[in-house]
């Protein structure tokens, strides 16, 4: 929550206010910062690891047949237990959690929040269904009683690919959600956040999904198409940091090169870089050496999405609190 | 960055009212600031030494929703007190600092819940009972206006004194001003007399501009302020952003890069599970 009056903590850090006062109002932030920290950037990574798990989930249904099985299974799992805190994450975060069920009051379609807040709820209904038709199929309720002849009703395949368009909404809004402030930092890089958040989905439930199925099998043909993924996301997501730190430039990006957010945003993109350069060089390797490069470079993804979040969310108070980059992003020149 | 005319421009409805804070007129005696306090009555802040000129204050919060910036442009480039002087005032720049109730309001399109209305008066409002505290408002406002209350987890701000508006009586601050610096009615009425008194300003060689008509301040799809300003130095130097955009505007565009992105990302996934089921049968 807020501090009672939070000027001194907010002031450019190091600024004499002499030398602040030529540039801006003694180095004072121009515009308020989000209240959002480490909720937030668990509901960002949890949510973007069910919306792909439920993505990859479809994918392996429609095309998969028998041998990918596993990946339904653990896909539509993972995107079950994956979306589950996410409300919990949400309402802790608000200033009156008790009234939060306020946000169903309306639908506003220029309010990403307003917008999330129904995706996820379409999204949680999906991956429960999806889980459940999982579940039957499983024999969690039994072999074949009424309840579950009932269930196996549920159509399958169109279940899967049902949950796609709320998969990938509840992966990518957040970064939508992002660039529709005046934070400077999000602002410039509105166009980028939402691809670049999906990406990052992708591969981190591709990893993950790997991670855990790593065990089961020799790296049979599920468990190629899951790096392939994950390969083909971690080249989007290399491709997008570096536009980001592109497009924010000298000043809006101080951010991306100064302290821990600094150090966290060099993380992200040293670890999906490196994840990215062991899957080209698996893809190169005779195929039973594969697996030795791909459970590194797995981890490493799933490091590079948590610091890309933290990065994100963070970053983005310190750059609500540097005036010089609300001015950069608010002069017509520039 | 000075636009030589006051352009004036605003999108405000005509029933739409609002403040012209005159900046030229401000003696920083902060009536307004004790009175927006009494009035709504606001619990008061932390009370700090800033160092920052007479201005103990600091900016607008949940509990300040008018606040006097003094901005005292004491040195030339080698830290030397001028000794020549603009042909007005003195080197004191003052400014109440407020809601600017803008036409497209920022934090109106971003609040989740409706918590944030469009009264009658054509001013911005948050109802206390709706909203959730969610935060989405704070940092959508391109002003840095409102914020949540420790007090009780909800966003504040300026309500332009809905209260007497109802009761037809003009914002507590404006009652206080003993110079009329802050003055209330109807936007385009006060916009007339914001280009009547920035042309005579000019006329006495101040550097004067309006602050929130479609040419400065209120642009980029905000299409204007109802409570602006006259300023006789770059907004950038009150701490006010020159040309700030509604940040709404970026939302469809956002979408439909993620929705390509998307697309892009399902064909990549389809793709690499192309194979799995054919091997299986072949
Ligand atoms: S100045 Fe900020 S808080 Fe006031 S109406 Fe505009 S966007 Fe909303
Ligand atoms: S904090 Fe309150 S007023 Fe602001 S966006 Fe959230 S619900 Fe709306």
């Amino acid at each position: 929550m807020a501090e009672l009056r939070s000027w001194r903590h907010r002031r450019a850090p190091g600024e004499p206010i002499g030398a602040a006062t030529r540039e801006s109002y003694y180095g004072l932030p121009v515009i308020h910062g989000p209240h959002w920290h480490w909720p937030i950037v668990f509901y960002f990574l949890l949510g973007g690891l069910a919306g792909g798990s439920a993505v990859l989930a479809a994918a392996a249904r429609l095309l998969g047949g028998r041998s990918a099985r596993p990946v339904v299974r653990a896909g539509r799992y993972l995107a079950f237990l994956a979306v589950l805190p996410g409300p919990l994450l949400l309402i802790v975060d608000l200033g009156r959690p008790e009234r939060f069920h306020h946000m169903l009051r309306v639908i506003k379609l220029r309010s990403p929040m307003s917008l999330g807040v129904w995706g996820l709820i379409a999204f949680s209904l999906s991956a429960f269904l999806n889980a459940l038709r999982q579940a039957v199929d499983d024999g969690f309720f039994g072999r074949s009683n009424r309840l579950v002849r009932g269930f196996q009703q549920l159509p399958d395949r169109a279940l899967a690919i049902a949950s796609t368009v709320p998969a990938f909404f509840l992966a990518g809004y957040t970064g939508v959600l992002l660039g529709a402030t005046a934070v400077p930092l999000w602002a410039r890089n509105a166009l980028l956040l939402g691809p670049l958040f999906l990406c990052s989905a992708l591969s981190s439930a591709a990893a993950t999904l790997s991670l855990l199925l790593a065990r089961r099998s020799q790296n049979d043909r599920a468990e190629q198409a899951l790096a392939q993924v994950e390969f083909l996301a971690l080249t989007g997501e290399v491709a997008l940091l570096e536009a980001v730190h592109r497009k924010s430039g000298p000043v809006i990006g101080r951010p991306l090169r100064h302290g821990a957010e600094g150090r966290a945003f060099a993380g992200a993109r040293a670890t999906t870089a490196t994840a990215l350069a062991l899957h080209g060089l698996a893809l190169l390797l005779p195929r039973r050496w594969r697996q030795r490069l791909e459970l590194p470079a797995s981890i490493l993804a799933l490091a590079g999405a948590f610091l890309l979040r933290a990065t994100m969310v963070f970053g983005g108070h310190r750059s609500a609190d540097d005036p010089a980059a609300t001015f950069a992003l608010t002069r017509s020149d520039e | 960055m000075s636009s030589t005319v006051p352009v004036g421009r605003t999108r405000a409805r005509p029933g739409a009212f609002g403040f012209l804070t005159d900046t030229t007129l401000c003696i920083g005696c902060k009536a307004c600031e004790v009175a927006c306090k009494q009035w709504n009555q606001l619990p008061m802040d932390d009370f700090g030494f800033t160092g920052m000129s007479y201005d103990n204050t600091g900016d607008l919060g949940a509990t300040t929703w008018r606040h006097v910036a003094f901005i005292e442009r004491i040195s030339d480039r080698e830290g030397r007190r001028p000794t020549t002087l603009a042909p007005f005032q003195s080197n004191w720049l003052m400014l109440s600092d407020v809601c600017k109730h803008c036409v497209h309001a920022g934090c109106m399109e971003a609040c989740p819940t409706g918590a944030i209305i469009r009264t009658e008066f054509d001013t911005v409002v948050i109802q206390q009972d709706i909203c959730n505290g969610c935060g989405y408002c704070v940092p959508a406002c391109p002003f840095g206006v409102p914020a949540l209350s420790p007090f009780d987890g909800k966003a504040h701000k300026c309500t332009l004194c809905y209260d007497r508006l109802k009761d037809g009586l003009e914002p507590a601050c404006a009652k206080a001003c003993p110079t009329d610096a802050i003055q209330f009615g109807p936007v385009h009425a006060l916009m007339d007399r914001a280009r009547a008194r920035v042309s005579e300003l000019r006329a006495q060689g101040v550097e004067a501009r309006i602050y929130g008509d479609q040419a400065l301040g209120g642009t980029g799809g905000i299409g204007g302020l109802n409570a602006f300003f006259i300023l006789t130095a770059p907004p950038e130097v009150y701490n006010l952003p020159a040309k700030p955009e509604l940040p709404q505007r970026r939302v469809l565009p956002a979408f439909l890069t993620t929705a390509l992105a998307a697309l892009a990302l399902g064909i990549a996934t389809l793709f690499s599970f192309r194979r799995v089921g054919r091997m299986q049968h072949g």
